[in-house]
Protein backbone atom coordinates (compact mmCIF):
# COMPACT_ATOMS: atom_id res chain seq x y z
CA UNK A 1 0.00 0.00 0.00
CA UNK A 2 2.89 1.80 1.00
CA UNK A 3 4.49 1.90 -2.05
CA UNK A 4 1.72 3.06 -4.48
CA UNK A 5 0.86 5.79 -2.46
CA UNK A 6 4.49 7.16 -3.40
CA UNK A 7 4.59 5.84 -6.83
CA UNK A 8 1.67 6.76 -8.96
CA UNK A 9 0.38 3.94 -10.91
CA UNK A 10 0.51 4.20 -14.44
CA UNK A 11 -2.29 3.30 -17.41
CA UNK A 12 -2.77 0.64 -19.45
CA UNK A 13 -0.72 1.76 -22.71
CA UNK A 14 -4.10 2.10 -25.23
CA UNK A 15 -4.31 0.28 -28.90
CA UNK A 16 -4.15 2.46 -32.40
CA UNK A 17 -6.69 2.89 -34.20
CA UNK A 18 -9.36 3.56 -32.19
CA UNK A 19 -12.58 4.68 -34.21
CA UNK A 20 -14.84 7.40 -33.19
CA UNK A 21 -18.11 5.84 -31.79
CA UNK A 22 -17.17 2.05 -32.39
CA UNK A 23 -13.46 2.02 -31.08
CA UNK A 24 -12.21 -0.90 -32.55
CA UNK A 25 -15.35 -3.25 -32.68
CA UNK A 26 -14.78 -3.11 -36.70
CA UNK A 27 -11.25 -4.35 -36.75
CA UNK A 28 -12.07 -6.64 -33.37
CA UNK A 29 -14.84 -8.50 -35.90
CA UNK A 30 -13.12 -8.18 -38.80
CA UNK A 31 -10.55 -11.45 -36.97
CA UNK A 32 -10.85 -10.79 -33.11
CA UNK A 33 -7.67 -13.84 -32.61
CA UNK A 34 -5.69 -11.55 -35.16
CA UNK A 35 -6.49 -7.94 -33.72
CA UNK A 36 -5.55 -9.23 -30.34
CA UNK A 37 -2.07 -10.42 -31.52
CA UNK A 38 -1.76 -7.07 -32.88
CA UNK A 39 -2.78 -5.30 -29.36
CA UNK A 40 0.02 -7.37 -27.73
CA UNK A 41 2.47 -6.95 -30.66
CA UNK A 42 2.29 -3.14 -30.04
CA UNK A 43 1.22 -2.66 -26.42
CA UNK A 44 2.87 -5.75 -24.62
CA UNK A 45 1.65 -7.31 -21.33
CA UNK A 46 -1.19 -4.86 -21.16
CA UNK A 47 -2.64 -3.45 -24.00
CA UNK A 48 -5.95 -1.35 -23.67
CA UNK A 49 -8.60 -1.56 -26.50
CA UNK A 50 -12.20 0.13 -26.74
CA UNK A 51 -15.21 -2.71 -27.60
CA UNK A 52 -17.95 -0.68 -28.75
CA UNK A 53 -17.89 1.37 -25.10
CA UNK A 54 -16.36 -1.27 -22.77
CA UNK A 55 -12.65 -0.82 -21.99
CA UNK A 56 -10.67 -3.84 -22.17
CA UNK A 57 -7.57 -5.15 -21.12
CA UNK A 58 -5.70 -7.70 -22.37
CA UNK A 59 -3.23 -9.37 -20.64
CA UNK A 60 -0.79 -11.16 -22.42
CA UNK A 61 1.88 -13.65 -21.46
CA UNK A 62 2.14 -16.21 -19.04
CA UNK A 63 2.47 -14.21 -15.72
CA UNK A 64 0.00 -11.98 -16.55
CA UNK A 65 -2.42 -14.58 -17.57
CA UNK A 66 -1.55 -16.31 -14.40
CA UNK A 67 -2.56 -13.48 -12.84
CA UNK A 68 -6.00 -13.55 -14.57
CA UNK A 69 -6.75 -16.97 -14.15
CA UNK A 70 -5.95 -16.76 -10.36
CA UNK A 71 -8.23 -13.99 -8.87
CA UNK A 72 -11.33 -14.74 -7.91
CA UNK A 73 -14.81 -13.48 -8.60
CA UNK A 74 -15.05 -10.88 -5.74
CA UNK A 75 -12.26 -9.17 -7.93
CA UNK A 76 -11.79 -10.35 -11.04
CA UNK A 77 -16.39 -11.37 -12.09
CA UNK A 78 -16.84 -13.75 -14.31
CA UNK A 79 -20.65 -12.83 -13.08
CA UNK A 80 -20.17 -9.69 -15.10
CA UNK A 81 -18.65 -10.60 -18.26
CA UNK A 82 -20.47 -13.07 -19.36
CA UNK A 83 -24.28 -11.42 -18.72
CA UNK A 84 -24.71 -12.77 -22.63
CA UNK A 85 -25.63 -16.19 -21.25
CA UNK A 86 -28.27 -14.94 -18.41
CA UNK A 87 -30.90 -15.56 -21.13
CA UNK A 88 -29.90 -18.11 -22.75
CA UNK A 89 -28.93 -19.71 -19.68
CA UNK A 90 -31.84 -18.42 -17.96
CA UNK A 91 -32.98 -16.22 -14.93
CA UNK A 92 -31.08 -17.48 -12.07
CA UNK A 93 -28.70 -19.44 -13.22
CA UNK A 94 -25.15 -19.39 -13.21
CA UNK A 95 -23.63 -16.20 -14.11
CA UNK A 96 -26.86 -14.59 -12.96
CA UNK A 97 -27.29 -16.18 -9.50
CA UNK A 98 -26.18 -14.30 -6.08
CA UNK A 99 -22.76 -15.65 -5.67
CA UNK A 100 -23.44 -18.93 -2.87
CA UNK A 101 -26.07 -20.26 -5.37
CA UNK A 102 -23.47 -20.21 -8.44
CA UNK A 103 -21.20 -21.47 -6.79
CA UNK A 104 -23.46 -24.77 -5.34
CA UNK A 105 -24.59 -24.72 -8.99
CA UNK A 106 -21.03 -25.40 -10.47
CA UNK A 107 -20.33 -27.85 -7.82
CA UNK A 108 -23.33 -29.63 -9.09
CA UNK A 109 -22.29 -29.57 -12.22
CA UNK A 110 -19.54 -31.04 -11.49
CA UNK A 111 -20.98 -33.53 -9.55
CA UNK A 112 -22.15 -35.23 -13.04
CA UNK A 113 -19.05 -35.08 -14.06
CA UNK A 114 -17.17 -37.20 -11.16
CA UNK A 115 -15.33 -40.33 -12.03
CA UNK A 116 -18.21 -42.82 -11.74
CA UNK A 117 -19.98 -41.04 -14.14
CA UNK A 118 -17.64 -40.49 -16.62
CA UNK A 119 -17.41 -44.34 -16.85
CA UNK A 120 -21.51 -44.07 -17.70
CA UNK A 121 -20.47 -41.52 -20.58
CA UNK A 122 -17.92 -42.98 -22.11
CA UNK A 123 -19.70 -46.42 -23.23
CA UNK A 124 -22.11 -43.55 -24.18
CA UNK A 125 -20.09 -41.95 -26.45
CA UNK A 126 -18.07 -45.07 -27.67
CA UNK A 127 -21.85 -46.75 -28.56
CA UNK A 128 -22.65 -43.39 -30.28
CA UNK A 129 -19.26 -43.56 -32.48
CA UNK A 130 -20.57 -47.20 -33.62
CA UNK A 131 -23.59 -45.94 -34.48
CA UNK A 132 -22.50 -42.74 -36.22
CA UNK A 133 -20.03 -44.82 -38.64
CA UNK A 134 -23.05 -47.90 -38.89
CA UNK A 135 -23.84 -46.84 -42.61
CA UNK A 136 -20.58 -45.69 -43.76
CA UNK A 137 -19.64 -48.01 -46.25
CA UNK A 138 -16.68 -49.12 -47.31
CA UNK A 139 -15.76 -45.78 -48.87
CA UNK A 140 -17.04 -42.08 -49.15
CA UNK A 141 -16.55 -38.21 -48.56
CA UNK A 142 -18.43 -35.96 -45.84
CA UNK A 143 -18.58 -32.34 -44.90
CA UNK A 144 -16.94 -33.44 -41.26
CA UNK A 145 -17.87 -30.25 -39.74
CA UNK A 146 -21.90 -31.21 -40.45
CA UNK A 147 -21.23 -34.47 -39.13
CA UNK A 148 -18.93 -33.66 -35.97
CA UNK A 149 -21.90 -31.26 -34.71
CA UNK A 150 -24.18 -34.03 -35.43
CA UNK A 151 -22.33 -36.66 -33.60
CA UNK A 152 -21.59 -34.19 -30.41
CA UNK A 153 -25.22 -32.87 -30.44
CA UNK A 154 -26.30 -37.07 -30.17
CA UNK A 155 -23.48 -37.67 -27.56
CA UNK A 156 -24.13 -34.42 -25.60
CA UNK A 157 -27.79 -35.11 -24.89
CA UNK A 158 -27.24 -38.73 -24.43
CA UNK A 159 -25.29 -38.31 -21.45
CA UNK A 160 -26.88 -35.20 -19.97
CA UNK A 161 -30.45 -36.06 -20.82
CA UNK A 162 -30.23 -39.67 -21.18
CA UNK A 163 -31.09 -42.47 -23.73
CA UNK A 164 -34.89 -41.88 -24.34
CA UNK A 165 -34.26 -38.51 -24.95
CA UNK A 166 -32.08 -38.86 -27.00
CA UNK A 167 -33.60 -41.78 -29.12
CA UNK A 168 -36.35 -39.69 -29.55
CA UNK A 169 -35.01 -36.09 -29.99
CA UNK A 170 -37.43 -34.14 -32.75
CA UNK A 171 -36.74 -31.87 -35.11
CA UNK A 172 -37.98 -29.18 -33.02
CA UNK A 173 -35.80 -29.74 -30.04
CA UNK A 174 -32.81 -29.20 -32.89
CA UNK A 175 -34.63 -25.93 -33.81
CA UNK A 176 -34.98 -24.50 -30.57
CA UNK A 177 -31.47 -25.44 -29.20
CA UNK A 178 -30.59 -23.87 -32.59
CA UNK A 179 -32.06 -20.53 -31.88
CA UNK A 180 -30.46 -20.74 -28.61
CA UNK A 181 -27.04 -20.49 -30.27
CA UNK A 182 -27.81 -17.85 -32.40
CA UNK A 183 -28.64 -15.67 -29.42
CA UNK A 184 -25.25 -15.59 -28.26
CA UNK A 185 -23.18 -14.18 -30.70
CA UNK A 186 -20.77 -11.40 -30.57
CA UNK A 187 -23.38 -8.79 -30.58
CA UNK A 188 -25.03 -10.43 -27.56
CA UNK A 189 -21.75 -9.38 -25.73
CA UNK A 190 -22.48 -6.03 -26.08
CA UNK A 191 -25.95 -5.72 -24.96
CA UNK A 192 -28.03 -9.29 -24.90
CA UNK A 193 -31.71 -7.34 -24.49
CA UNK A 194 -31.42 -5.22 -27.28
CA UNK A 195 -34.72 -5.72 -29.50
CA UNK A 196 -33.38 -7.79 -32.24
CA UNK A 197 -34.93 -11.07 -34.00
CA UNK A 198 -32.35 -13.64 -33.09
CA UNK A 199 -33.23 -12.47 -29.36
CA UNK A 200 -36.56 -12.61 -29.66
CA UNK A 201 -36.26 -15.93 -30.69
CA UNK A 202 -33.84 -16.71 -28.34
CA UNK A 203 -36.14 -16.02 -25.59
CA UNK A 204 -39.03 -17.85 -27.32
CA UNK A 205 -36.79 -20.97 -27.49
CA UNK A 206 -35.34 -20.91 -24.07
CA UNK A 207 -39.43 -20.73 -22.35
CA UNK A 208 -40.29 -23.83 -24.57
CA UNK A 209 -37.34 -25.89 -23.50
CA UNK A 210 -38.32 -25.45 -20.40
CA UNK A 211 -41.49 -27.21 -21.33
CA UNK A 212 -40.02 -29.72 -22.90
CA UNK A 213 -37.13 -30.52 -20.30
CA UNK A 214 -39.32 -29.43 -17.66
CA UNK A 215 -41.48 -32.44 -18.61
CA UNK A 216 -38.95 -34.88 -18.04
CA UNK A 217 -38.20 -33.84 -14.72
CA UNK A 218 -41.39 -34.11 -13.26
CA UNK A 219 -41.76 -37.56 -15.14
CA UNK A 220 -37.84 -38.15 -13.02
CA UNK A 221 -39.26 -36.53 -9.91
CA UNK A 222 -41.74 -39.36 -9.65
CA UNK A 223 -39.54 -41.47 -10.40
CA UNK A 224 -37.10 -41.29 -8.02
CA UNK A 225 -36.17 -44.54 -7.20
CA UNK A 226 -34.94 -45.13 -11.03
CA UNK A 227 -31.36 -45.16 -11.88
CA UNK A 228 -30.58 -43.06 -15.07
CA UNK A 229 -26.61 -42.87 -15.06
CA UNK A 230 -26.86 -39.48 -16.84
CA UNK A 231 -26.05 -36.08 -16.02
CA UNK A 232 -29.75 -34.70 -15.67
CA UNK A 233 -30.11 -37.19 -12.57
CA UNK A 234 -27.66 -35.47 -10.59
CA UNK A 235 -28.69 -31.72 -11.29
CA UNK A 236 -32.40 -33.40 -10.16
CA UNK A 237 -30.55 -34.86 -6.86
CA UNK A 238 -28.33 -31.79 -6.28
CA UNK A 239 -29.08 -29.73 -2.96
CA UNK A 240 -28.38 -26.03 -1.72
CA UNK A 241 -26.57 -25.84 1.52
CA UNK A 242 -30.34 -25.46 3.26
CA UNK A 243 -31.04 -28.80 1.88
CA UNK A 244 -33.58 -27.34 -1.01
CA UNK A 245 -33.40 -28.79 -4.75
CA UNK A 246 -32.94 -26.65 -7.70
CA UNK A 247 -36.10 -25.05 -9.21
CA UNK A 248 -36.76 -26.63 -12.54
CA UNK A 249 -35.93 -23.50 -14.57
CA UNK A 250 -32.50 -23.61 -12.83
CA UNK A 251 -32.25 -27.40 -13.81
CA UNK A 252 -32.97 -26.50 -17.58
CA UNK A 253 -30.54 -23.82 -17.00
CA UNK A 254 -27.45 -26.48 -16.41
CA UNK A 255 -28.19 -28.44 -19.05
CA UNK A 256 -28.26 -25.56 -21.98
CA UNK A 257 -25.15 -24.18 -19.65
CA UNK A 258 -23.22 -27.60 -19.55
CA UNK A 259 -24.54 -28.33 -23.68
CA UNK A 260 -23.04 -25.11 -24.67
CA UNK A 261 -19.81 -25.77 -22.84
CA UNK A 262 -19.38 -29.08 -24.19
CA UNK A 263 -21.04 -29.06 -27.43
CA UNK A 264 -19.32 -27.04 -30.27
CA UNK A 265 -15.70 -27.01 -28.22
CA UNK A 266 -15.64 -30.53 -28.81
CA UNK A 267 -17.23 -30.18 -32.51
CA UNK A 268 -15.11 -27.86 -33.56
CA UNK A 269 -11.84 -29.44 -32.05
CA UNK A 270 -13.19 -32.73 -33.67
CA UNK A 271 -13.27 -31.30 -36.80
CA UNK A 272 -9.50 -29.80 -36.40
CA UNK A 273 -8.46 -33.22 -35.26
CA UNK A 274 -9.36 -35.01 -38.06
CA UNK A 275 -8.17 -32.54 -40.47
CA UNK A 276 -4.91 -32.81 -38.87
CA UNK A 277 -4.97 -36.45 -39.07
CA UNK A 278 -5.67 -36.12 -42.60
CA UNK A 279 -2.82 -33.52 -43.37
CA UNK A 280 0.25 -34.75 -41.16
CA UNK A 281 0.77 -37.89 -42.65
CA UNK A 282 3.92 -38.70 -40.52
CA UNK A 283 2.18 -37.77 -37.11
CA UNK A 284 -1.09 -39.63 -38.19
CA UNK A 285 1.15 -43.13 -38.73
CA UNK A 286 2.82 -42.95 -34.89
CA UNK A 287 -0.76 -42.55 -34.32
CA UNK A 288 -2.15 -44.90 -36.01
CA UNK A 289 0.32 -47.27 -34.77
CA UNK A 290 -0.10 -46.71 -31.15
CA UNK A 291 -3.84 -47.33 -31.89
CA UNK A 292 -3.12 -50.48 -33.41
CA UNK A 293 -1.24 -51.62 -30.50
CA UNK A 294 -2.88 -50.80 -27.96
CA UNK A 295 -6.69 -51.90 -29.37
CA UNK A 296 -5.42 -55.36 -30.33
CA UNK A 297 -8.36 -57.88 -31.89
CA UNK A 298 -10.48 -54.93 -32.04
CA UNK A 299 -10.60 -55.41 -28.04
CA UNK A 300 -12.96 -53.09 -26.64
CA UNK A 301 -12.21 -49.44 -26.22
CA UNK A 302 -13.54 -49.06 -22.05
CA UNK A 303 -12.97 -46.16 -19.90
CA UNK A 304 -9.82 -47.70 -18.61
CA UNK A 305 -8.46 -48.36 -21.70
CA UNK A 306 -9.41 -44.69 -23.55
CA UNK A 307 -6.88 -42.84 -20.55
CA UNK A 308 -3.54 -43.38 -21.84
CA UNK A 309 -3.14 -43.34 -25.14
CA UNK A 310 0.13 -40.69 -25.02
CA UNK A 311 0.49 -40.01 -28.97
CA UNK A 312 -3.13 -39.17 -29.70
CA UNK A 313 -3.21 -36.86 -26.53
CA UNK A 314 -0.19 -35.01 -27.69
CA UNK A 315 -1.93 -34.63 -31.10
CA UNK A 316 -5.43 -33.44 -29.48
CA UNK A 317 -2.86 -31.41 -27.46
CA UNK A 318 -0.93 -29.65 -30.29
CA UNK A 319 -4.23 -29.35 -32.11
CA UNK A 320 -6.01 -27.58 -29.07
CA UNK A 321 -2.71 -25.03 -29.26
CA UNK A 322 -2.83 -24.26 -32.63
CA UNK A 323 -6.78 -23.93 -32.82
CA UNK A 324 -8.07 -23.58 -29.30
CA UNK A 325 -12.04 -23.59 -29.86
CA UNK A 326 -12.32 -20.35 -27.17
CA UNK A 327 -10.00 -17.63 -28.03
CA UNK A 328 -10.98 -14.93 -25.84
CA UNK A 329 -11.55 -15.50 -21.82
CA UNK A 330 -13.14 -12.33 -19.85
CA UNK A 331 -13.33 -11.39 -16.86
CA UNK A 332 -15.23 -7.94 -15.56
CA UNK A 333 -12.58 -5.79 -12.66
CA UNK A 334 -14.46 -5.38 -10.01
CA UNK A 335 -11.63 -3.55 -7.71
CA UNK A 336 -8.59 -1.71 -8.61
CA UNK A 337 -6.30 -3.77 -9.66
CA UNK A 338 -2.50 -3.01 -9.14
CA UNK A 339 -0.75 -5.30 -11.46
CA UNK A 340 3.16 -4.47 -11.62
CA UNK A 341 2.86 -0.95 -10.58
CA UNK A 342 -0.07 -0.12 -13.27
CA UNK A 343 -3.91 0.29 -12.52
CA UNK A 344 -6.30 -1.58 -13.98
CA UNK A 345 -9.44 0.15 -13.26
CA UNK A 346 -13.12 -1.34 -11.37
CA UNK A 347 -15.30 -1.34 -14.57
CA UNK A 348 -13.28 -2.26 -17.17
CA UNK A 349 -12.82 -5.74 -19.00
CA UNK A 350 -9.61 -7.50 -18.67
CA UNK A 351 -9.22 -10.58 -21.03
CA UNK A 352 -6.86 -13.03 -22.47
CA UNK A 353 -6.49 -14.74 -25.52
CA UNK A 354 -5.39 -18.10 -25.76
CA UNK A 355 -4.84 -18.55 -29.01
CA UNK A 356 -2.33 -15.71 -28.67
CA UNK A 357 -0.74 -17.39 -26.09
CA UNK A 358 -0.44 -20.15 -28.08
CA UNK A 359 1.64 -18.08 -30.64
CA UNK A 360 3.76 -16.88 -28.38
CA UNK A 361 7.13 -17.54 -29.10
CA UNK A 362 9.20 -17.64 -26.44
CA UNK A 363 6.91 -20.53 -25.49
CA UNK A 364 6.66 -22.13 -28.63
CA UNK A 365 9.28 -21.46 -31.54
CA UNK A 366 8.16 -21.73 -34.95
CA UNK A 367 4.32 -22.15 -33.36
CA UNK A 368 2.70 -22.48 -36.90
CA UNK A 369 4.18 -25.73 -37.49
CA UNK A 370 2.64 -28.42 -36.11
CA UNK A 371 4.07 -30.74 -34.46
CA UNK A 372 3.03 -32.72 -31.34
CA UNK A 373 6.42 -33.27 -30.20
CA UNK A 374 7.47 -29.75 -28.77
CA UNK A 375 8.45 -29.56 -25.60
CA UNK A 376 6.23 -28.35 -22.57
CA UNK A 377 6.59 -25.04 -21.71
CA UNK A 378 8.01 -25.01 -18.02
CA UNK A 379 4.82 -22.74 -16.97
CA UNK A 380 1.50 -23.56 -16.34
CA UNK A 381 0.14 -20.21 -18.06
CA UNK A 382 1.41 -20.49 -21.66
CA UNK A 383 -0.75 -23.40 -22.81
CA UNK A 384 -4.37 -22.63 -21.93
CA UNK A 385 -6.79 -24.19 -23.92
CA UNK A 386 -8.97 -24.93 -20.99
CA UNK A 387 -7.94 -21.82 -18.84
CA UNK A 388 -6.16 -22.50 -15.49
CA UNK A 389 -6.46 -22.28 -11.91
CA UNK A 390 -9.62 -22.46 -9.50
CA UNK A 391 -12.33 -21.59 -12.69
CA UNK A 392 -10.10 -24.27 -15.32
CA UNK A 393 -12.90 -25.77 -17.48
CA UNK A 394 -14.28 -28.67 -15.77
CA UNK A 395 -15.29 -30.43 -18.75
CA UNK A 396 -11.59 -31.02 -19.43
CA UNK A 397 -11.44 -34.80 -18.74
CA UNK A 398 -14.70 -35.51 -20.26
CA UNK A 399 -13.97 -33.38 -23.94
CA UNK A 400 -10.66 -35.64 -23.81
CA UNK A 401 -12.17 -38.98 -23.35
CA UNK A 402 -14.68 -37.83 -25.95
CA UNK A 403 -11.78 -37.28 -28.65
CA UNK A 404 -9.87 -40.19 -27.58
CA UNK A 405 -13.32 -42.08 -28.05
CA UNK A 406 -13.73 -40.78 -31.19
CA UNK A 407 -10.50 -41.26 -32.75
CA UNK A 408 -9.80 -44.47 -31.38
CA UNK A 409 -12.64 -45.91 -33.26
CA UNK A 410 -12.23 -44.13 -35.85
CA UNK A 411 -8.50 -44.07 -37.01
CA UNK A 412 -7.94 -47.85 -37.23
CA UNK A 413 -10.96 -48.61 -39.03
CA UNK A 414 -10.38 -45.36 -41.78
CA UNK A 415 -8.04 -43.49 -43.51
CA UNK A 416 -8.94 -40.02 -44.08
CA UNK A 417 -7.82 -37.60 -47.16
CA UNK A 418 -8.68 -33.90 -47.61
CA UNK A 419 -11.39 -33.28 -50.69
CA UNK A 420 -9.71 -29.51 -51.14
CA UNK A 421 -6.77 -28.09 -51.65
CA UNK A 422 -4.80 -27.62 -48.41
CA UNK A 423 -4.82 -24.27 -47.92
CA UNK A 424 -8.52 -23.82 -47.88
CA UNK A 425 -8.72 -25.23 -44.59
CA UNK A 426 -8.63 -22.48 -42.36
CA UNK A 427 -10.06 -21.60 -38.94
CA UNK A 428 -13.10 -19.14 -38.97
CA UNK A 429 -13.50 -16.56 -36.55
CA UNK A 430 -16.84 -15.74 -37.20
CA UNK A 431 -18.23 -17.72 -34.68
CA UNK A 432 -17.59 -17.31 -30.55
CA UNK A 433 -16.23 -20.84 -30.62
CA UNK A 434 -13.59 -21.92 -33.27
CA UNK A 435 -13.54 -23.94 -35.91
CA UNK A 436 -12.53 -24.98 -39.48
CA UNK A 437 -14.31 -22.59 -42.17
CA UNK A 438 -16.80 -24.83 -43.96
CA UNK A 439 -17.60 -26.97 -45.76
CA UNK A 440 -14.67 -29.22 -44.34
CA UNK A 441 -14.99 -31.84 -46.87
CA UNK A 442 -13.13 -34.98 -46.11
CA UNK A 443 -13.14 -38.33 -48.37
CA UNK A 444 -12.78 -41.78 -46.44
CA UNK A 445 -11.71 -45.52 -47.34
CA UNK A 446 -11.65 -48.56 -45.15
CA UNK A 447 -7.83 -49.45 -44.38
CA UNK B 1 6.54 -40.39 -1.03
CA UNK B 2 4.66 -37.47 0.17
CA UNK B 3 2.06 -36.18 -1.48
CA UNK B 4 1.47 -32.54 -2.04
CA UNK B 5 -2.31 -30.74 -2.69
CA UNK B 6 -2.84 -27.58 -4.52
CA UNK B 7 -6.59 -26.94 -2.88
CA UNK B 8 -6.91 -24.32 -5.13
CA UNK B 9 -7.57 -26.24 -8.36
CA UNK B 10 -9.40 -28.89 -6.29
CA UNK B 11 -12.83 -29.19 -7.99
CA UNK B 12 -13.37 -32.58 -6.62
CA UNK B 13 -14.14 -34.84 -9.96
CA UNK B 14 -12.93 -37.86 -7.40
CA UNK B 15 -10.42 -39.17 -9.47
CA UNK B 16 -8.17 -39.94 -6.70
CA UNK B 17 -10.42 -41.59 -4.97
CA UNK B 18 -11.66 -43.89 -7.47
CA UNK B 19 -7.85 -45.01 -8.22
CA UNK B 20 -6.51 -44.90 -5.07
CA UNK B 21 -9.22 -44.59 -1.76
CA UNK B 22 -7.01 -45.50 0.78
CA UNK B 23 -4.82 -42.52 0.63
CA UNK B 24 -7.50 -39.66 -0.68
CA UNK B 25 -11.24 -38.71 0.17
CA UNK B 26 -13.48 -36.31 -1.35
CA UNK B 27 -15.30 -34.05 1.26
CA UNK B 28 -18.22 -31.49 0.07
CA UNK B 29 -17.25 -28.45 1.68
CA UNK B 30 -19.91 -25.46 3.46
CA UNK B 31 -19.09 -23.45 0.17
CA UNK B 32 -18.24 -24.25 -3.49
CA UNK B 33 -16.43 -27.37 -4.75
CA UNK B 34 -16.30 -30.28 -2.50
CA UNK B 35 -12.18 -30.86 -1.72
CA UNK B 36 -9.68 -33.76 -1.51
CA UNK B 37 -8.73 -34.83 1.79
CA UNK B 38 -5.20 -37.04 1.76
CA UNK B 39 -5.89 -39.61 4.67
CA UNK B 40 -2.21 -40.55 4.43
CA UNK B 41 0.43 -38.17 3.56
CA UNK B 42 3.18 -40.73 3.63
CA UNK B 43 1.70 -43.66 2.11
CA UNK B 44 3.65 -46.96 1.84
CA UNK B 45 5.45 -48.17 -1.14
CA UNK B 46 2.94 -50.83 -2.44
CA UNK B 47 0.34 -48.27 -2.55
CA UNK B 48 2.74 -46.23 -5.01
CA UNK B 49 1.26 -47.73 -8.65
CA UNK B 50 -2.11 -46.09 -7.10
CA UNK B 51 -1.34 -42.61 -5.98
CA UNK B 52 0.79 -42.30 -9.37
CA UNK B 53 -2.47 -43.29 -10.97
CA UNK B 54 -4.61 -40.91 -9.09
CA UNK B 55 -1.58 -37.80 -9.47
CA UNK B 56 -1.70 -38.08 -13.46
CA UNK B 57 -5.35 -38.70 -14.15
CA UNK B 58 -6.39 -35.64 -11.91
CA UNK B 59 -8.07 -33.73 -14.30
CA UNK B 60 -7.11 -30.32 -12.61
CA UNK B 61 -3.51 -31.18 -11.92
CA UNK B 62 -3.89 -30.88 -7.91
CA UNK B 63 -1.71 -34.15 -6.83
CA UNK B 64 1.97 -33.99 -6.83
CA UNK B 65 3.71 -36.71 -5.76
CA UNK B 66 7.27 -36.11 -3.91
CA UNK B 67 9.92 -38.42 -3.07
CA UNK B 68 11.26 -38.43 0.89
Amino acid sequence: MSQSAAAPLMLPPKVSGEKPGVGHMEEFGLNFARFLMRCNAECGELAEFNMGGQQTVLMSGPEAQEAFLKTLDQKLSRAAAYQATVPVFGKGVIFDAPPDKMKAQLKIQVDALRYQKMKNYSTVISQEVEDWVADWGDEGELDFLDEFLRLTLHTATHCLLGKDFRDQMTEEFRELYHDLEKGLQAIAFVDPYMQQPIFEARDKARARLQELIGAIIAERRANSEVEYGDALETFIAGTYADGSHLTDNEVTGLVIATMFAGHHTSSGTATWTLTELARQKEYSADVLQELQALFKDDSEITFESLREIPRLERFIEEVLRLHPPLILLMRRVIEDIDYKGTLIEAGKTVAISTYGSHRNTDYFPDPECFDPNRPEPDTLFAYIPFGGGPHKCAGNAFAMMQLKAIFAALLPRYEFELVDPDETYQDDFSAIVLKPSGPCRLRYKKR
Amino acid sequence: MKIKIDLALCQGHSVCLGEAPEVFNVVDQDDGYPHVKVLLESPPEELRAKVMKAAKYCPNSVITVMED
